[in-house]
């Protein structure tokens, strides 16, 4: 799962302890995301939708998604 | 520049408050497993140094470790709820492999036990202590493992 975490965060000026304190989350969570290592849980992907006051699917994007293949249902 | 300085620091200092926490966190876990086992040696050797003493008494002292080792699951288990899910995450990784390696090493062991095969490995398996043991330092191999995988 791609995701634009990092740029959101920076156009904030938050560090990455700053977003990790808003959300109730370790600075590691915040950076394993970042990083793409981790994919957060719904309730999490949600808090930082609405903590960015973002859609979902404008702050995570699906690997098929960008590496332009049709999502099933949408073709 | 000032500034960033400032906010580095404060991000250090976060830092190394959270680690000081979840250090704190896991001693108090880790704290039931070594009453665990101390409580575990101290019953062999009471046995062993009283042969004379009743069966009731030796199954009771024998069981004995059972109880800081409920508590111990009792401890994990809150602390797991605590942790943010991230951490939950390592922590399931850790402990699945602690257990998954514990059960390799106890089979291997007793294969070896089985076939007549003798070397530096228990004689009688693992046993409690050596369970306990083992789970620990596996705990710790897989934590740091999948703590480097997030990281």
């Amino acid at each position: 799962m791609k995701n634009g975490l990092r740029e959101l965060r920076a156009e904030r000026q938050w560090s990455q302890g700053d977003l990790a304190e808003r959300l109730g989350v370790s600075r590691q969570t915040i950076n394993a995301i970042e990083t793409e290592k981790y994919d957060p849980s719904l309730p999490l992907a949600f808090k930082i939708s609405f903590l960015f006051k973002l859609p979902l699917e404008r702050i995570f994007v699906p690997e098929a998604d960008v590496k332009g293949t049709h999502r099933r249902g949408h073709a | 520049m000032r500034n960033s300085n400032l906010h580095e620091r404060d991000e250090r200092q976060r830092d190394c408050t959270a680690a000081k926490r979840s250090f704190l966190r896991s001693m108090e876990l880790n704290a039931w497993l070594a009453v665990s086992t101390a409580t575990y040696v101290v019953a062999l050797v009471l046995i062993r140094h009283h042969p004379a003493w009743s069966p009731g008494w030796k199954i009771t002292l024998t069981l004995t470790p059972i109880v800081p080792g409920l508590l111990y699951l009792r401890k994990g288990m809150q602390l797991l709820r605590e942790l943010d899910e991230l951490q939950r995450r390592i922590q399931l990784e850790a402990w699945m492999f602690a257990a998954m390696g514990t059960v390799i090493v106890s089979t291997v062991i007793n294969v070896f036990n089985a076939q007549g095969l003798e070397g530096r490995w228990p004689a009688h398996g693992l046993e409690v202590g050596g369970t306990y043991m083992t789970m620990f330092i596996l705990w710790g191999v897989g934590s740091t493992i999948a703590n480097l995988r997030y990281r």
